[in-house]
């Protein structure tokens, strides 16, 4: 065929048909998730019958209801203490582990492989799932809400961290190791400090990541403004839940602001 | 200033004052991949000496250097350095002896974003605690003999400059400085000018013959240019493939013996050029 | 001004004279900065409502429910488990495929040079907005209208999707090298010739790396969904929780980390082929 087109064209490479074998796959598993009976079901009918009622709720959220404020302020700012103090923890926490679990500051392979191993785990469970059962553990309150949020941090920081300890300069290790120092003392004294801006960026964005995920901790009794969401849903006062979700877009974006600010000039 | 200490007893700073002898003997280095450093390499140094050692890049010369500190294991054969094993060494021994031996490298390999005085602190390793490490709680006398190494190599001025704000030349000297700081009985420098420029090349050359002449510390220089090795050297050392095909008064050798090293006609890119005499203690 | 003629022969022997270095350099508003920090840090937790003498009993605690949980895991439950888990992965997958359909032209919109700058400038601001939105409440807010369905999961991941996706999108596009773009507008090519044929080619492995990323962390978001009561795994291990039976609270932790892991592991790898083969045909 190629012949026709023009004399002494050389076959088309094959390969095309693995793009079409990801399309047909693709294809295959989201008929399945859609499948009636085993897959997420698409009842256009509850939508139509739910649409009167829910639309004037979703209309409701379009007038926030700011005589609500006053309340909202204590749960506010419950909401910033446990992702401050979280933060706090979860960095210093960091340090340490993320040494221990990159191969330039840690040589002894077991004992990076063990808490390689230990994050790779605690990264794998979503922050509201450890809240939810450290709320039954500890009780309710900021505790909980404080300890999820370490456990998502270290989780995060650790990996991009001692993802950057990987990829940096050798070479002062190596000067350290050569005067005698021991591995300690070479991570403090050689290797900490060129270090340092890549942990500041890393905790300063799990710290954006914390002020996200500590407003909602409280819908599983975790603290902070997720108690007031959770109260205002349960009686459909969208026009409360409306000023909540202004709050947290504004306390969100200023953060996430004031962060980049930081990071930019420690750059 | 608080010079007797629990941690430092009166004069065990200067326990291992004298300039260190090193003796090798069937020494052999095998890397895990398979790839031979050194090939049962016997050499006496003797406490004082400033040795220039020559080969190209594969030759064994990094690896010969790197094995005097124990940064590169010996797969078998002996090695003393100032009457102690290294090869035996493990552990706190091991440190102990890294501590008198001085390195300097090609790279500087300085902690870039920290001040010149912590970069020379971390010569002080050895013979500082780690809890003292950790806090960056140095002693006095530390910091004191940190001032003195930095005076020598004039770069006293930039005690407080952060090490990657300096030139690549003023970064060498501060890498040198922080050899000094070590008091070591032996200086290892491995290319230490490959990365400068010839008046620089020629000032670093500078200090390292002024610590072997004035300190008398045992200096031992990898370098590929022949005119460097001739010019500073005392003796010259010539490796090829892990072997020691020339060692003699570095003076003297010859052009010929050179090609004999190389294994092959020498031409310009063997040379640095320029005055072999630079100034000393140039300030920046 | 070589400090080698007036300093002592030897640098191991104590300092003779102390060398005073230059004053360190004062850093004012670093030193406020640090102090307005820590005063914060230390009013926050001072000022939160936390019994801290608690925290001292919970090491001890922790530990014994993680006995509870996992000395004895509920294998029976197992089966049950992993079908919730279906559940939630086919949330996710499903709010990762519609989060790719209407992203996907919504970031070429918002790209510099090819949407008009008021639609660019709406687009990015709509997807700042969604991101500083958690996905859980997003889901809280339409489910008034699709109610308490493994859809209103789906739905709530789109949109959010919308979000990420819309600005990985919007970044890759500009991020890719100009030169193919201005060959096609060289040649004559209209806005999505050039589009189709001077950028698609370049962005594509990213793309379909950000889709795969954003399955994985659709997986973790599904997960948590369910708190509220639309199905699948989160809302299981709340129920259990409640009821306080702690051994299958641990049989489903187990199934979330091992199904999590292995999807995290699958994707990764496909995303690894994809940019490494696009940079082996970048090679070529």
């Amino acid at each position: 065929m190629s012949a026709a087109e023009y004399p002494g064209l050389p076959a088309k490479p094959g390969g095309r048909w693995k793009i079409w074998l990801a399309i047909a796959i693709i294809a295959a598993i989201t008929a399945v998730t859609l499948a009636p009976g085993i897959g997420v079901d698409f009842s256009l009918d509850a939508i139509v019958r739910n649409w009167r009622n829910g639309a004037e709720k979703i209309g409701q959220l379009l007038v926030p209801d700011w005589s609500f404020f006053p309340r909202t302020i204590e749960p506010l700012i419950e909401t910033l203490q446990m992702a401050v103090i979280a933060s706090v923890i979860g960095a210093i926490v960091s340090v340490p582990l993320s040494m221990w679990a990159a191969r330039l500051t840690n040589p002894n392979r077991i004992t990076r492989g063990l808490v390689r191993t230990i994050l790779n785990i605690v990264r794998a469970v979503p922050d509201l799932l450890y809240a939810a059962v450290l709320v039954a553990m500890v009780g309710v309150g900021a505790l909980p809400g404080i300890i999820a949020l370490v456990l998502f941090n270290v989780g995060i920081v650790v990996k991009l961290v001692s993802e950057a300890i990987e990829s940096g300069d050798p070479g002062p290790g190596e000067a350290a190791r050569a005067a005698g120092g021991t591995q300690t003392q070479i991570n403090r004294a050689a290797l900490l400090p060129d270090i340092w801006p890549p942990f500041i960026n890393q905790a300063l964005y799990a710290f954006e990541l914390n002020v996200r995920a500590s407003t909602v901790l409280g819908l599983v009794g975790a603290g902070g403004l997720g108690l007031l969401i959770d109260a205002v849903r349960t009686f459909y006062r969208y026009d409360q839940l409306a000023l909540i979700i202004l709050e947290i877009l504004v306390v969100v974006v200023l953060i996430d602001w004031a962060s980049a600010a930081m990071r930019k000039r420690l750059k | 200033m608080t010079r007797i200490s629990p941690e430092t007893p009166a004069g065990a700073a200067t326990a291992a004052s004298a300039p260190w002898s090193i003796r090798l003997r069937d020494a052999v280095v095998r890397y895990p991949n398979g790839v031979v450093g050194l090939k049962k390499i016997s050499l006496d140094i003797e406490a004082g000496e400033m040795v220039s050692i020559v080969g190209l890049s594969g030759s064994g010369k990094s690896s010969l250097i790197r094995t005097i500190n124990g940064l590169v294991p010996l797969s078998s054969g002996t090695l003393e350095v100032g009457g102690h094993r290294m090869d035996l060494a493990r552990g706190r021994e091991l440190r102990r002896l890294r501590g008198q031996i001085g390195m300097i490298f090609q790279g500087f390999n300085l902690a870039g974003r920290t001040t010149v005085l912590n970069n020379v602190l971390v010569g002080r390793l050895a013979h500082t605690s780690v809890p003292r490490t950790l806090v960056g709680a140095y002693r006095q006398r530390d910091r004191q003999l940190a001032f003195e190494a930095l005076d020598r190599v004039g770069m006293l001025e930039r005690v407080y400059h952060r090490a990657a704000h300096l030139s690549g030349g003023q970064q060498q000297r501060v890498a040198i400085a922080r050899a000094l700081a070590q008091e070591p009985g032996i200086v290892l420098a491995d290319e230490p000018v490959a990365s400068l420029d010839p008046p620089t090349a020629h000032a670093v050359m500078g200090d390292l013959r002024r610590i072997n002449r004035e300190l008398g510390i045992t200096v031992l220089v990898n370098l590929h240019l022949l005119d460097l090795a001739r010019g500073y050297g005392t003796r010259l050392i010539g490796l090829r493939a892990g072997e020691i095909v020339y060692d003699g008064p570095a003076a003297t050798a010859t052009d010929a013996d050179f090609e004999r090293i190389y294994g092959r006609p020498i031409g310009d890119q063997d040379l640095l050029g320029g005055q072999s005499a630079a100034p000393t203690g140039t300030p920046a | 001004m070589t400090a080698l003629n007036t300093a002592p022969r030897t640098v191991r022997s104590a300092p003779a004279r102390a060398i005073t270095p230059p004053a360190k350099p004062r850093r004012p508003w670093r030193t406020v900065i640090t102090v307005a920090i820590t005063l914060l840090v230390v009013l926050v937790f001072w000022s939160v409502k936390v019994d801290w003498a608690r925290t001292a009993n919970l090491p001890a605690d922790i530990a014994r429910y993680l006995w509870l949980m996992f000395s004895n895991p509920a294998w029976d439950r197992v089966p049950e488990a992993l079908w919730q888990t279906w559940r939630s992965v086919e949330m996710a997958w499903v709010g990762c495929l519609l989060g790719i359909v209407i992203s996907f032209p919504l970031s070429f919109l918002a790209a510099r040079g090819i949407g008009p700058a008021p639609v660019r400038l709406a687009l990015r601001g709509l997807f700042s907005l969604i991101r500083a939105v958690p996905e859980i409440v997003i889901a809280i807010v339409i489910l008034s209208v699709t109610g308490l369905t493994p859809l209103t999961g789906a739905l709530a991941l789109a949109v959010n999707g919308i979000g990420t996706l819309g600005k990985w999108g919007y970044e890759a596009i500009e991020g890719v090298h100009p030169g193919p773009i201005e060959a096609v507008k060289a040649a004559g090519g209209s806005r999505w010739q050039t589009v189709r044929w001077g950028i698609w080619p370049q962005a594509a492995p990213e793309f379909v790396s950000f889709w795969l990323y954003r399955f994985e962390i659709n997986v973790r978001a599904s997960a948590v969904l369910g708190l509220i009561g639309v199905g699948g795994i989160g809302d299981m291990l709340t129920s259990y929780t409640q009821y306080r039976e702690w051994p299958t609270v641990g049989a489903l932790l187990i199934v979330v980390i091992i199904v999590t892991i292995a999807i995290d592991l699958t994707s990764g790898a496909i995303r690894r082929r994809i940019t490494e083969g696009s940079k082996a045909r970048d090679l070529a």
